[in-house]
């Protein structure tokens, strides 16, 4: 079993899709259990995959494959795990706010976050805060990530928020900000629950968002 | 000469060449294919049914254009662009392979030469960038460098506004968004003295980013279609990212990047025919796949996707004199260094982002000031050869070769003011250089910037312009809603 997991991790780190699939199902046929396969060779393979692009020894398209390799996989085991083991990370949605229309960090930290295990559902861009908070009805996330790069723009990251506060949904989610002008401060001082200076940090912070 | 003779081609620069024609007729040929097969998105109904009408392709917003419109657009547009200084002398000519350089715009901090640290940047800073930006030499045109952190409303008005005050130079701008573009060009014709006057005479040139080279954003298109009209110059970029928009490999992102180019020059040239704009062509930009920072300077930037402009004989926008470093450092000053000379031997026109610093975030005064050293030894170095009988000099050689004693020839002293001389370098023995103080090429700079901010600014416009301006301005902020970060 040790080296079927081994196998599957190293699959997943080369952002082979096919492998990780059929490997998953080779696991499940051998009588591995499914939140065995998840944790142990998916999640963990990730986990190192995550490591090796913060150390710079991995580039964000590997980083994306892997991630793919490892949805892969998942979507195997989904139907047959328990509810609470799918749950795993959490549910995002992420934008760029209105007025903006850049998007590279966005789709990056879009990504990461999927990497990282989270269902992340990217809205788009030029994001009227209504588009928020219509997302976050039919959605239900845990996490709303909003990004902007242009100063002018942060001041819609506000706007949002109070959206959100008027249709009554601030206190259902947890909100994450960044993009090149934002800093921590000015995530408090717009009542955002966290601030990730790059797309590798956001997946922590919404981690400790999600603790 | 004194004996007629032909096919003599002396008075020749120095020559490079990043493509040959075949593979700029490559390129060229893709991005028609792209064009016409592909299609670009636009997002603005102005320019769909403007191109419907001229015969292309269209469903809903999505919009092929024939080769034919492309080459008659490529036709269309002038080959050059001339910009004018503020007392309407003509100042720069943007074309061929002539190059100019002006700063950047909207840095949110500036590495503060006082106090060597990076801070916010604040309205300040934006004046006292244009003024140091003014007093160089080799700035050709200004750009107004920062964002003010401390009143972002407005900021692309305030920073016009800056410029139109403190220099006569060129002037190359940004709006953030379609308000405020038509008032920032009614400032220009104020100063101007009326709208034909601009026209006839442009003095500054709008710099419009679409989202990439597919998908044209509302705005971008709308600035584009309002400047043609008023056959105003602007540069049109659609920047596509490798491997982000389009594709990674070098050929297929330069045939994306030109092909989006194009799309905006036809929009240009349907609205108004001979309309003047400046494109960065088959300049695709980089994210380093690592760290996933936009790096301003690479040796991959492949500069030379630039002779797609000269082949199309039209004016060529890029960049030089910028670095991604955090401190003036060595690395500062290789990147500056080393992407000055390669946007300069690649022709481009209008190089801009000279001080620019930590990817485009970030802006030094005293870089600014070095890289005017750099530009002024480049220019001295693509000057190419004289060769006729006074510089050849071969009766001056016979008469004194045999001596040794040039020195004290006539000739010499005819020319010895003709070598280039540095402003800011440093060329003394080492007795004479302790004595003038044994100071840094950077603490020179930082000299240079105090003794320019520590004389009284000069006023460039008269007063009445000013205040007219100033209530342009000041409409604009009420407009806004005078939002602010500190709220
Ligand atoms: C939810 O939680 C989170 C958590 C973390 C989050 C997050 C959300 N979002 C981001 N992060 C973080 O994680 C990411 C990965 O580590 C990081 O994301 P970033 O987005 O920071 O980083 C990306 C991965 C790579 N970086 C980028 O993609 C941005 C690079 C720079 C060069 C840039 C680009 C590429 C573009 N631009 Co624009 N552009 C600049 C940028 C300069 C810079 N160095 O930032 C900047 C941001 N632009 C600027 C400007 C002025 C403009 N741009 C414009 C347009 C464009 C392009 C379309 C050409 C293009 C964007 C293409 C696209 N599809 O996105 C215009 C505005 C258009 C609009 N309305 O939005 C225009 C107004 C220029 C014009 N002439 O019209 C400046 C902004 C100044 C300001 N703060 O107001 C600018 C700093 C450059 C400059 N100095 O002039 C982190 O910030």
């Amino acid at each position: 079993m040790a080296d079927m997991v081994q196998r599957i991790a190293k699959k997943l780190y080369q952002g082979d899709i096919e492998a990780v699939g059929e490997l998953v199902q080779d696991a499940l046929d051998a009588g591995m259990a499914p939140g065995e396969v998840l944790k142990d060779a998916l999640l963990a393979g990730m986990d190192e995959v995550g490591r090796d692009f913060k150390e710079g020894v991995l580039f964000v398209p590997e980083v994306l494959f892997a991630a793919r390799a490892m949805h892969a996989g998942m979507d195997l085991l989904r139907p047959l795990l328990a509810d609470s083991e799918i749950a795993s990370s959490g549910k995002c949605v992420l934008g760029t706010v209105k007025g903006d229309l850049h998007d590279i960090g966005k789709n990056l930290v879009t990504m990461m976050l999927e990497g990282g295990g989270f269902e992340a559902i990217d809205l788009g861009i030029d994001l009227e805060p209504g588009t928020f908070v219509d997302a976050v009805r039919e959605h239900k996330p845990d996490v709303v990530g909003m990004s902007a790069l242009l100063t002018t723009t942060m001041l819609q990251m506000k706007a949002t928020i109070e959206a959100l506060e008027e249709a009554g949904l601030r206190d259902s989610v947890k909100i994450m900000i960044g993009g090149a002008p934002v800093t921590a401060a000015f995530a408090v001082q717009i009542g955002a629950d966290a601030y990730a200076p790059d797309a590798a940090t956001a997946v922590e912070m919404a981690r400790e968002l999600m603790a | 000469m004194e004996h007629p003779q032909t096919n003599v081609n002396a008075q020749i620069t120095p020559h490079y060449r990043g493509m040959t024609d075949d593979q700029c007729r490559l390129i060229h040929r893709a991005s028609l294919e792209i064009l016409e097969r592909t299609g670009v998105l636009l997002y603005y109904q102005p320019a769909v049914d403007l191109l419907k009408k001229a015969g292309c392709y269209v469903e809903e917003n999505r919009v092929r254009i024939p080769a034919h419109l492309v080459e008659w657009a490529l036709r269309a547009a002038p080959s050059h662009i001339r910009l004018y200084d503020r007392s309407g002398k003509p100042a720069l000519q943007l074309g061929d392979r002539i190059s100019n350089f002006g700063t950047g715009s909207d840095c949110l901090h500036i590495l503060d030469h006082r106090t060597n640290e990076r801070r916010d940047a604040l309205c300040q800073d934006i004046v006292d960038g244009i003024r140091v930006a003014d007093a160089m030499p080799h700035i050709d045109f200004i750009m107004s460098m920062f964002l003010p952190s401390d009143a972002p409303d407005a900021a692309d008005v305030r920073q016009m506004e800056g410029m139109l005050n403190y220099s006569a130079k060129p002037i190359c701008f940004v709006t953030y968004e379609w308000e405020g573009t038509a008032e920032i060009i009614d400032m220009l014709e104020v100063v101007a003295g009326g709208a034909e006057q601009l026209q006839a005479r442009p003095t500054a040139i709008l710099y419009i980013n679409p989202t990439s080279g597919f998908r044209h954003n509302e705005e971008a298109l709308r600035k584009l279609m309002y400047v043609a009209e008023k056959h105003l110059p602007c540069v049109y970029w659609p920047e596509v990212g490798r491997g982000l928009t389009c594709p990674i490999t070098f050929a297929g992102a330069m045939a994306c990047s030109n092909a989006g180019h194009l799309a905006g020059l036809v929009i240009a040239q349907l609205v108004n025919e001979g309309a003047p704009v400046a494109l960065c062509t088959a300049v695709p930009f980089s994210l380093d796949m690592k760290t996933m920072v936009v790096p301003y300077v690479d040796p991959d930037c492949k500069a030379f996707g630039l002779e797609m402009s000269h082949y199309y004989n039209l004016p060529a926008f890029n960049w030089g004199g910028m670095s991604d470093s955090k401190l003036l450092d060595e690395q500062a000053i290789m990147e500056a260094t080393l992407s000055l000379f390669v946007a300069t031997i690649n022709g481009g026109n209008l190089i801009h982002d000279v001080g620019y610093m930590e990817s485009g975030l970030m802006g030094s005064l005293e870089l600014v000031v070095i890289c005017d050293e750099i530009i002024s030894w480049l220019k001295a170095s693509m000057q190419g050869l004289e060769i006729n009988e006074e510089t050849l000099a071969l009766d001056v050689i016979h008469e004194h070769a045999l001596s040794g004693d040039f020195l004290g020839a006539e000739h010499t002293l005819r020319h010895v003011r003709e070598d280039w001389q540095p402003r800011l370098i440093d060329r003394h023995n080492y007795e004479q250089w302790m004595a003038g103080g044994g100071t840094s090429m950077r603490e020179r700079a930082r000299a240079k910037i105090d003794e320019i901010l520590g004389a009284e600014p000069r006023h460039i416009l008269p007063p009445d312009i000013e205040k007219r301006i100033r209530t342009i301005t000041e409409r604009v902020i009420a407009a806004s809603g005078g939002i602010s970060l500190k709220d």
